[in-house]
């Protein structure tokens, strides 16, 4: 695996001699010839600085990526002078329609604007002398323990494919990276939650094995929609549940809601640009939906999430508390899987009616 | 000063306390959507309000008579006594309890409704979820007009 | 390639008897309320800086208790949780404390989040606006940014080739890295953007350096990268980002370096931190080190050759392309890079890899190059 140089420099005359001249300053200057397109980006808006959006301008622009990207495989910037003997980095993600979405500059900016911190921005004095119920404290000790497990997965999700990624698509490789630092926050948040108030509890057998299916899709487009829309949907739910558990969790829980409605948002453009721009993929993609469906069931029916979640929901383990909880959680499963199901028709792919999903959580 | 709810002077009174707390709003980040409000008083008499949140202000809140015509990302739907009820709540606590934030109300029982066409649009209500609750928030000390 | 669940949760009857019998009678089962687990309550230690990494050290959760091989943990559950039976393998390659751990890496990566910072909107855009550039300095600008933003996009590759591989129990260096890849994203960004908005748009691709790039994206093991990307060559970044004062053409773009300089500061801290951990826990891989630095050392010599590189540097250090200016800039690059070399063999120094001077061919030239420069009263 390891990379050589094609030569030992120390070795070559042609090195010594180089440094010879430049040292005596005998500049070559080639590239000052070059011509490229004379851009000068400003911001649209001054109150939003300049995004993304304002420099994808001329030769430069995100609009003349094409389907194809075959013209290069280096770190070159896009829009540079692309000159013989560049290496080939080895992306195996080339094809615009797989991975872009419309939305990729938008949702970058915002995930940078909106940004926060755990370790400050969440009030941990007060939510140490927050009074809880003592099953409310070791319910939210075990969700958070399964979220730190769903969290982890979707920080490795974009990170497993930003490698693979042609540069040419720098955006996107950008907004990936967002994301790993948002799921990285939300996997110390949880942690922070958790060792405050108790410590962790369970790891889940099923949610891992639902989300490691989910994980190592065959390609990016339905890893892309199993982890951003079909788990991200579902996390859209779940925190609003946590959310109820105190004032603070209530802000805790909005942000990572903030974070979480970035993956979906990124999902439903990544799915919408490739339904639009791809003949025949609705069958493709709603075979492979049918084969990982369960999987969601797995995360939200699974023990060690269901469990907090109701006890939660309801604020603790008194019958009446329990029945409110189950009716709680029982609702937000509908509504999650019916907003789900609303997204990807959104974008493109029906599926109402051919979903397990729906019979399953109305079933309870 | 006093101010009537519901009314387009509510809501630019909130928008002072916004543009008063822009360092808040701002560490909030881009704060990008367009929802309506609907107070539904007696006899389904509606009043709405379109408030328009573009970086990290308010640009606009006004009535008007009908939202559709807006095309708003989702709009917040509720009879007179539910947002009341909660702006009662923000004004007791320095903010909404559990139960009287936008996220328990919309989405447990029938309190508050979520109206919308484009599921995108509405997942704004998620990705600006902090400085929408935090907006409502800065009811808590306005001095309040209840229409009966 | 797929992996399939162990179980089809839809079909298999056990789960779906026990999901409807929990939501329709009530009955829970919250056997996962006594889970074998430590009972904690962490604080923050200093209340300003809130609840850190550091204030989870404790008994059953700490990375302090960390052994040298995690033998325990092989999937996603997050350390010190009670791990059932049927949890599936996370196929981590990096399962060795001495192979990722870094001294104070709880520190770098609180550091991390709170000094994030915005390159849409932390810089005066509007400002530069206003700011004419001469054509020589202009280009030469575009040139360097052109080649910045090529650098930085590797930096991004890095981090998350290895963010699978990394054993779930060394959360802390996950997370760490996580966050280097956004800090490289945005500094891939604002180098982009301020090519953008010079008005001379991008130059010209760099073949010789993105060759060295993919040596450093392609080492087989992390720490091999990280001794090469974070010490090495992020070190050689930072030295050049503390020249940014000569080489800045405005207030604004200073700030920008400045900024970029703080994050490229972290990363060759855990880089320096990581390798002195690798030095006391795992002497044996010094050899291999030396090997993989050779090679960058060669690629390093080697970039003689990425004249549009050097020579922007100085036009821009000399400020200007006369025969004066390019005098003067010879002699501050020549200085620079002096200091480069210099700095870089003393973070070696620093964590431990003394003898790399001596074994060093790099080092010759740069003895040898500094004795020439001292004769002819240069320095
Ligand atoms: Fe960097
Ligand atoms: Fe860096």
């Amino acid at each position: 695996m390891a990379y050589f140089a094609d030569r030992q420099y120390f070795d070559d005359p042609e090195a010594i001699k180089r440094g010879t001249e430049f040292s005596e300053g005998k500049l070559i200057l080639d590239w000052y010839e070059i011509e490229t397109d004379r851009v000068r980006c400003t911001p649209s808006d001054p109150r939003r600085g300049l995004t993304y959006e304002d420099c994808s301008k001329g030769t430069y622009s995100w609009d003349l990526l094409p389907e194809f990207v075959r013209h290069n495989y280096s770190m070159a910037a896009r829009g540079s002078v692309l000159v013989p003997g560049l290496p080939d980095m080895g992306y195996t993600e080339n094809r615009k329609s797989d991975i872009w979405a419309d939305n990729i500059g938008e949702l970058y900016e915002e995930s940078k604007s909106r940004r926060w911190a755990p370790a400050v921005d969440v009030d941990w004095k007060a939510l140490a002398a927050t009074d809880f119920d003592p099953a409310v404290t070791a319910s939210m000790c075990q969700l958070c323990t399964t979220l730190s497990e769903v969290s982890l997965v979707a920080m490795e999700f974009p990170s497993r494919w930003v490698y693979a990624i042609n540069q040419e698509f720098l955006e996107l490789k950008s907004l990936l990276c967002a994301q790993m630092m948002d799921q990285a926050r939300a996997v110390e948040v949880f942690r922070k939650r958790a060792l405050s108030s108790g410590g962790l509890k369970r790891a889940s057998a099923n949610v891992q094995q639902a989300l490691k299916e989910l994980l190592m899709a065959d390609n990016y487009i339905e890893g892309s929609i199993g982890i951003n829309l079909l788990v991200g949907s579902l996390l859209l739910g779940v925190y609003r549940v946590a959310a109820t558990a105190s004032t603070i969790d209530a802000h805790l829980f909005r942000r990572c809601q903030q974070d979480a409605a970035r993956l979906v948002a990124y999902g439903m453009g990544n799915l919408a640009y490739h339904l639009a721009h791809r003949e025949g993929r609705q069958e493709v993609l709603n075979e492979y939906l049918d084969s990982v469906e369960h999987c969601f069931a797995g995360i939200a029916g699974a023990t060690e999430m269901l469990e907090p979640l109701i006890v939660i929901g309801g604020g603790g383990t008194e019958p009446g508390q329990v029945a409110s909880g189950r009716a709680r959680v029982a609702s937000i499963y509908r509504v999650v899987v019916d907003e789900y199901l609303g997204r990807l028709a959104t974008a493109g792919l029906e599926r109402r009616d051919r979903s397990r999903l729906p019979a399953f959580f109305a079933a309870a | 000063m006093k101010v009537d709810f519901p009314s387009a002077s509510f809501f630019e009174a909130l928008n002072d306390r916004m543009a008063q707390e822009q360092d808040r709003f701002t560490r909030l980040g881009y704060f990008d959507t367009t929802f309506g409000v609907t107070v539904v008083g007696p006899g389904e008499r509606r009043r709405n309000y379109l408030l328009n949140f573009e970086v990290y202000e308010c640009m606009g809140a006004r009535e008007i008579d009908n939202l559709e015509g807006e095309d708003p990302d989702f709009v917040l739907e509720a009879d007179i006594a539910q947002w009341q009820d909660m702006l009662r709540n923000i004004q007791s606590n320095g903010g909404a309890d559990t139960d009287h934030g936008i996220n328990t109300l919309t989405h447990f029982g029938e309190g508050m409704k979520v109206i919308y066409d484009d599921p995108e649009r509405h997942d704004k209500l998620f990705r600006f979820s902090e400085s929408i609750q935090e907006y409502f928030d800065l009811a808590a000390d306005l001095k309040i007009e209840y229409a009966s | 390639m797929s992996y399939l669940a162990t179980s089809h949760f839809l079909d298999d009857n056990e789960f779906v008897d026990k999901y409807l019998y929990s939501m329709r009678t009530g009955e829970l089962d919250l056997s996962w309320m006594d889970a074998s687990t430590k009972d904690v309550h962490c604080t923050s230690a200093n209340e300003r800086r809130g609840l850190t990494f550091r204030d989870l050290d404790v008994d059953g959760y700490g990375f302090s208790d960390l052994p040298e091989v995690v033998r325990e943990n092989r999937c996603y559950a997050p350390r010190g949780a009670e791990i059932p039976d049927g949890v599936p393998d996370m196929q981590a390659s990096v399962n060795r404390s001495s192979d990722v751990w870094a001294y104070n890496v709880e520190g770098y990566v609180e550091e991390a989040m709170s000094r994030q910072w915005d390159a849409t909107t932390d810089i005066p855009w509007a400002e530069l606006q206003e700011a004419e550039l001469p054509e020589e300095i202009g280009k030469a600008y575009a040139q360097l940014l052109t080649f910045l933003t090529e650098v930085e996009m590797i930096a991004t590759d890095v981090p998350a080739k290895w963010m699978g591989q990394v054993n779930a129990d060394f959360i802390e260096v996950k997370n760490f890295i996580a966050l280097q890849a956004m800090d490289e994203a945005r500094h891939a960004e604002i180098f982009r953007k301020r090519a953008l908005s010079t008005g001379y748009g991008l130059m010209r691709a760099s073949v010789q350096n993105e060759h060295n790039l993919k040596f450093l994206r392609d080492a087989e093991t992390f720490s091999e990268a990280s001794v090469t990307l974070h010490l090495q060559a992020e070190g050689n970044v930072l030295t050049m980002f503390r020249f940014s004062e000569y080489i800045s053409p405005t207030d604004a773009d200073k700030r920008m370096f400045r900024l970029v300089m703080q994050d490229e500061a972290r990363h060759v801290g855990y880089g320096m931190q990581h390798l002195k951990w690798l030095m006391k826990h795992n002497p044996e891989c010094r050899e291999t080190l030396h090997a993989h630095l050779e090679e960058a050392e060669n690629f390093l010599f080697g970039s003689i050759f990425a004249n549009e590189v050097f020579e922007p540097f100085v036009i821009l250090s000399g400020k200007g392309l006369k025969k004066e200016n390019i005098d003067k800039g010879l002699v501050i690059t020549g200085m620079f890079q002096m200091r480069q070399t210099e700095e870089y063999f003393e973070r070696l120094d620093k964590c431990g890899l003394t003898d790399r001077r001596e074994r060093s061919r790099l080092h010759e030239v740069y003895e040898m190059t500094k004795q020439g420069l001292a004769a002819q009263g240069a320095i």
